[in-house]
């Protein structure tokens, strides 16, 4: 009898810890790494990387962001003769990713992957990090934001929208973001332009959002494109304006062409390291991420998502968080 | 037409790739759903960086299989831990935990087996074949339909605290409190943080759970052992497969938890243990002898089983037929598909129909697997009574702690679960109901975010809300009637045994 149970007993402890261990390691990138490329060796370049590089992100495996940093992992990986291993870390708003990486060795074998929540949190609560805690390396993408409404809306163009809520300000019903985040602010910043008014209901995640504005609770949405592009596509949800030029969809105006080109706001994705990174570190990892471009698979998820290329690197990069960091925190102000 | 597609889904389903695919994700959601701390979400997350490699169809038919798997597992712990091993199986541990205490274990795991399987199946054939009248459903809840849900979800705290209705809503009310902790997202600022970090974005619900079930629970059971009640179970437990006498009873209270969960799971932002709650408090409602529930009545197993497995189907409308993922889980799936460069919705039955539907096949088949797999789970599970109760304690607190770690990679969680743990030790202490205070905490967010939506959409007039729309109406309405009838029933009662209520 006993010995049936201790037996039982390691079979259980065996099963668990096999669960543990995938929680632990599971995130991780099961491929192998590639046998690293038999580069001819440059005199002036440093011996970086001498092992696995590890991405430390701060959202949940699974999350948009997080596939994206996994599809552009695969992409750079020849060109950096090592894995690029994604660790999720989403604890502490964001905090405990930035500071992980905030703390490392700078040796560029700890970087970090970012959007512009990185701006945001940090404006919202007290935290030891923000955008400037780091060496900016290069913003790699922009997630196109749009202003969608049902597809049997009467508003067709911004400027039907922007009438109708100039004769009844506050009446018409946006479904947004929370405060803070990209959307919000790209709505407060068209107000002020267009010097309009609509009360921006705050959604949690994009799926709400977008159905509740499906469903006709709300007159319009102000969010990223990827989260609706399926009911665009399907003909239920339409577009009326793009924050950004999109890719796919050069039909669809932007609130510059609109005229509104005052209204710059770039939801941007990018890679960060610790500060502190020696500059040809640096160098080498803008010159492997802009290999990313060309891997025939990234570059039809990226295109196929609709996902902007910019590539703008190091204190140009830091610019334009600059600038997003006075945009949020003006939205956040008012 | 239909039945074209549905011919050349079951083509891709049947082959050994796909069968072997769904089996084992079957098994792994199963398993990952029985370890406290992970829960259907978690178990497919783990498992997306292997899809990769597979065919959009194939992958998307493991993590369907994960799916099922994790909505039902959480129910193996729920039953003979006292310890959901799913944030949607805690309303399980209500009846489940006492039929097993009564030695009633096999009728309690099997019922609940055949609960999810049964619901699985409910789910996955309204998929089939209602997924655009259900999508409706969805559209028709906005802010002000999903604040009146939660509501009416929310009065099933009156009845949790056995006699005194107080002590229900007190608890219920704790956890509103506890949800209110995070980040405001209508004032953009930090809320009842203390400049905690870690708080910014709220309690998280894994060691929030664990704390107040598990740790309370190996507490409380560690106590028994020193007081030497024993190392082992007392009561022989029952672990025969329950009769068809026994079964006759819930299948009608598990056919209305079904068709209640398909359509919760159909709207975004509701999800599971909200299903697996309403469904139980209903059931509980309508029965004729309400006052059996919570004292292991297997009808209160096989309600929220059913519900939480008929989710899987109902959660997939909103992907499938909007494009929209509806909850974490088919969030992943969204992401699987997107890594193909398959995007989701209604144009996917016009370009690839062979997608969507050999995903409505593998439900068929992963809850076929179910069965199965749950059966030998529990074969196994059941042993577990048989270990000393030290040893297992030891394990669980162990699982427990690394559970609430691995989710958010935080030191902090640990102290969380070890937090409410003794947290609920003392809520224990004065017969404050935990359900109630994780049914608070789950539905105390949904109620004030969509509250607070409504209200700026009816431009601050309360009247606005409650009358919306007739959906609003009636389920608020249902609330209060509910609220107004358990305090009738408390005062009843109270006079009954001669005391009366503590006010």
């Amino acid at each position: 009898m006993f010995k049936r149970n201790t037996m039982l007993m390691l079979l259980t402890l065996g099963l668990i810890a096999l669960m543990i261990f995938s929680v632990g390691c599971g995130a991780k990138d099961p491929a192998p790494a590639p046998a690293p490329s038999p580069e001819p060796a440059k005199e002036e370049k440093p011996a970086w990387p001498q092992q696995d590089i590890e991405v430390v992100y701060h959202s949940k495996a699974g999350s948009g962001g997080d596939i994206f940093l996994r599809a552009m992992g695969k992409a750079v990986e020849p060109a950096l003769g090592k894995a690029f291993v994604v660790n999720n870390l989403p604890g502490a708003a964001g905090a405990t990713a930035w500071t992980r990486v905030a703390k490392a060795k700078p040796d560029g074998h700890t970087i970090l992957g970012i959007s512009s929540t990185l701006v945001t949190a940090p404006l919202i609560n007290k935290m030891p990090v923000n955008f400037m805690s780091f060496e900016p390396v290069a913003m790699m993408f922009i997630d196109p934001m749009v202003i969608f409404v049902p597809a049997d809306s009467p508003y067709k163009t911004l400027a039907d929208i922007v009438d109708a809520a100039k004769k009844n300000p506050g009446k018409q019903k946006w479904a947004g973001g929370t405060p803070g985040e990209l959307g919000v602010v790209a709505g407060r910043e068209l107000m002020k332009a267009a010097d309009f008014k609509v009360s921006l209901v705050p959604f949690e995640g994009g799926g709400d959002a977008a159905v509740s504005v499906l469903g006709g609770h709300l007159d319009a949405g102000i969010g990223e494109y990827a989260e609706i592009a399926s009911s665009v596509e399907a003909g239920q949800l339409r577009i009326i304006v793009a924050f950004n030029k999109m890719p796919l969809n050069q039909e669809i105006p932007t609130v510059a062409e609109e005229g509104y080109p005052e209204v710059d706001v770039r939801k941007l994705r990018g890679i960060v390291a610790t500060k502190g990174t020696p500059p040809e570190i640096i160098d080498r990892l803008v010159e492997v991420m802009k290999t990313a471009y060309d891997d025939p698979s990234f570059k039809q998820y990226y295109e196929s998502n609709n996902l902007i290329p910019e590539f703008v690197v190091k204190d140009d990069f830091l610019k334009v968080m600059e600038e997003q960091h006075e945009q949020i925190k003006a939205s956040l102000e008012n | 037409m239909i039945f074209e597609y549905f011919m050349s889904g079951l083509d891709i389903v049947l082959n050994w790739n796909s069968i072997l695919a769904i089996l084992f994700g079957v098994a792994w959601g199963t398993i990952g759903g029985m370890i406290p701390g992970i829960n259907a979400t978690i178990a497919m997350a783990l498992l997306l960086p292997f899809t990769w490699g597979m065919e959009p169809a194939v992958a998307l038919m493991m993590l369907s299989g994960v799916y099922c798997g994790g909505e039902y597992g959480g129910s193996i712990p729920a039953i003979l831990i006292g310890t959901p091993g799913t944030n949607a199986a805690a309303a399980t541990v209500l009846d489940g935990y006492e039929l097993h205490k009564q030695g009633k274990t096999g009728l309690a795991l099997f019922s609940s087996l055949n609960a999810s399987v049964f619901g699985g199946i409910v789910g996955a054939t309204a998929l089939v074949f209602l997924a655009i009248p259900l999508a409706k459903v969805a559209l028709a809840f906005g802010p002000a339909e999903y604040f009146a849900l939660a509501a009416l979800g929310l009065t099933m705290i009156c009845s949790l605290g056995e006699k005194n209705v107080f002590k229900g809503i007190l608890a219920g009310f704790l956890g509103i409190l506890v949800s209110t902790v995070g980040f405001d997202p209508f004032a953009g600022v930090p809320r009842f943080t203390f400049d905690i970090l870690s708080l910014a974005s709220g309690f998280e619900m894994v060691p929030l759970m664990m704390g107040l079930y598990a740790i309370t629970e190996m507490f409380k059971q560690s106590q028994a052992v020193v007081g030497n009640d024993g190392f082992f179970l007392k009561a022989q437990a029952v672990t025969k497969f329950p009769t068809w006498k026994e079964t006759k009873p819930l299948v009608f209270p598990a056919s209305w938890a079904a068709t209640l969960g398909v359509i919760i799971g159909a709207m975004p932002g509701a999800g599971a243990t909200a299903a697996a709650f309403i469904s139980y408090s209903e059931a509980k409602r309508w029965s004729k002898n309400p006052d059996s529930f919570g004292k292991g009545n297997p009808i209160g197993v096989a309600v929220p089983e059913a519900a939480n497995n008929a989710v899987t189907g109902g959660a997939l409308v909103p992907l499938l037929a909007l494009g929209i993922p509806g909850s974490n889980s088919t969030a992943i799936m969204l992401g699987a598909l997107m890594i193909h460069n398959v995007a989701p919705g209604p144009l996917l039955f016009q370009k690839t129909p062979e997608i969507p539907y050999s995903i409505f096949v593998s439900l068929f088949f992963a809850n076929f697997f179910l069965f199965f797999i749950g059966y030998l789970c529990i074969k196994f599970a059941i042993k577990m009574t048989n270990i000393s109760k030290p040893a297992l304690i030891a394990v669980i607190i162990a699982l427990v702690f690394t559970g609430s770690f691995a989710y958010s990679g935080e030191v902090f969680s640990m102290g969380v679960a070890l937090s409410f743990g003794l947290f609920g030790l003392g809520m224990r202490y004065f017969g404050l109901p935990h359900t109630a205070t994780v049914l608070g905490f789950v539905l105390g967010f949904i109620m004030e975010a969509n509250l607070r939506r409504a209200l700026i959409i009816s431009e601050g007039n309360y009247s606005g809300v409650f009358a919306s729309s007739a959906i609003s109406s009636v389920l608020l309405s249902l609330a209060i009637v509910s609220v107004v009838f358990s305090f009738y029933r408390g005062y009843k009662a109270s006079q009954k045994s001669g005391k009366t209520v503590a006010l």
